[in-house]
């Protein structure tokens, strides 16, 4: 038996393996070097210092930042930076597959350490020493690729919250189907392709932040990956962009939010 | 008048090593660090925390009575202090005082000194990046809401502003929350101004 990175096993779901790629076209009609539609909407909390919320695909994905505030518990605070903590977590209700009860589990304090340590490398953190800086993501509908849509919100809500950073950074996953390199699997793909790989860049530099693989992949195959997934950040830092500037060509009286 | 840019982290300002408030030098280039406005080589953040600097007049809220003085919050990452050498009033906890930041040391131990009570009023907690909007060119924003409202009006370089006073406290906190949405905006004075008029 198979697991892929959403922890589901494969046949247990009972599901036939479908074609995945036929004709150039993919399972939902896309073609290898598409994306998802992308939907994302900064400053939507109230109480938090930055947040937005963000659809891809079916995905939608809720993130808050707090802080830079006094860091507590004081055993955790550093003297010459912030400390910088992050909370990833899936809705009980979130998928078609049982995720448990919600709360921290292997899957989730992974993905909450991957996220925090790619923002580690670009969150300007010495400018805010004895603090801590909270990023809050939470997955409310999944339908795969939700750490890179995650590390995308979350993003997007720290720069709104006016966090020093040396860049804004996008993540995308790219998988292997059916014998060909393809961007941003959906479930199926993820399910049932021979490989997946998540990666967050800092488009500035180009520098990788985030780097995960499951399944295997030829040298070849990897760089092929890693260049598609250049391509298509560089398409989602625009609606990133686009995001963040939205919230001052168009202020709202107040923050709210419609999750349709 | 070159155009107000909005920049984005990580976004190039100057491909020479410059010196500008909220950027960072890489490899010989500059880069914003921020959400901001880029103009004539100044970068103004349109979001961000108080970070308090010496001779900044702030408004804070008593905290903490100690033994030897008083703990202020003052809308920073950092609680500051208040010592009683430095002044002649007592305090309680949540009064409001208009103070000086006198000091702020490299691990952000805040003291703070100057202080005046403020009188009974209301709190209008506001993003300190904000401040100088409401606040206006030579004071030209506040002595208009001043005089419109007739407030006292105490802005707070932390984001706090304090409305005192026997006017109408309502329409000047409802102008100064309009100032938030549209501090980025050209012409605001002239609205504002509008504005006040058609509350009257």
């Amino acid at each position: 038996m198979i697991c892929n990175s959403n922890g589901d096993k494969m046949g247990a779901t009972g599901k036939e393996k479908p074609k995945l790629y036929e004709s150039g076209r993919r399972v939902d009609g896309r073609g290898l070097a598409d994306l998802r539609g992308i939907k994302i909407e900064s400053r939507v909390l109230n109480d938090a210092d930055g947040s937005a919320y963000i659809e891809w695909g079916k995905n939608k994905i809720l993130a808050g930042v707090y802080g830079p505030s006094e860091c507590i518990p004081r055993h955790d605070q550093s003297l010459y930076r912030s400390v910088i903590k992050c909370r990833y977590n899936m809705a009980p209700f979130s998928g078609m597959e049982e995720h448990g009860r919600s709360g921290p589990s292997r899957r989730s304090k992974e993905l909450s350490k991957v996220i925090k340590e790619a923002f580690e490398s670009v969150i300007i953190s010495e400018n805010f020493p004895k603090t801590q800086i909270e990023i809050f993501v939470e997955v409310l509908q999944s339908d795969g690729g939700t750490r890179c849509a995650a590390v995308t919100a979350a993003a997007v809500a720290l720069a709104d919250a006016g966090i020093p950073m040396k860049d804004l950074i996008s993540a995308v996953a790219v998988c292997k189907i059916d014998g060909h390199m393809a961007v941003d699997p959906g479930k199926e793909e993820d399910n049932f392709g021979e490989s997946d790989m998540p990666i967050a860049f800092s488009p500035r530099t180009g520098e990788i932040l985030l780097f995960q693989m499951d399944g295997l992949l030829s040298r070849e195959e990897l760089s092929e990956g890693i260049s598609l997934a250049r391509q298509a950040s560089e398409k989602i830092r625009k609606i990133q962009v686009e995001a963040i500037a939205k919230v001052y060509q168009e202020p709202k009286e107040e923050r709210f939010l419609v999750i349709k | 008048m070159a155009e107000n840019r909005i920049v984005m982290p990580g976004e190039l300002l100057s491909e020479k090593p410059e010196r500008i408030s909220y950027a960072f030098v890489d490899k010989g280039k500059t880069y914003s660090t921020v959400v901001g406005l880029f103009s004539e080589g100044k970068l103004v953040p349109l979001e961000g925390p108080y970070e308090p600097l010496p001779d900044d007049l702030i408004v804070g809220i008593i905290s903490e009575v100690k033994f030897s003085g008083y703990s202020v919050e003052i809308n920073a990452p950092y609680v500051s202090f208040l010592s009683s050498r430095e002044i002649r009033e007592r305090y309680e906890m949540g009064d409001a005082v208009f103070a000086r930041v006198d000091r702020v040391d490299e691990v952000k131990n805040i003291d703070i000194a100057d202080a005046k009570k403020l009188p009974v009023g209301r709190l209008v907690k506001v993003s300190s990046v904000k401040i100088p909007r409401i606040i206006g060119k030579k004071n030209s924003m506040i002595d208009m809401l001043k005089s419109a409202t007739a407030c006292d009006i105490y802005a707070g370089r932390n984001g706090y502003v304090w409305i005192a006073g026997k006017g109408n406290q309502t329409l000047a906190e409802k102008a100064i929350r309009m100032i938030e949405t549209q501090a980025h905006t050209h012409g605001l004075t002239d609205r504002v101004a509008v504005y006040l008029k058609s509350q009257q």
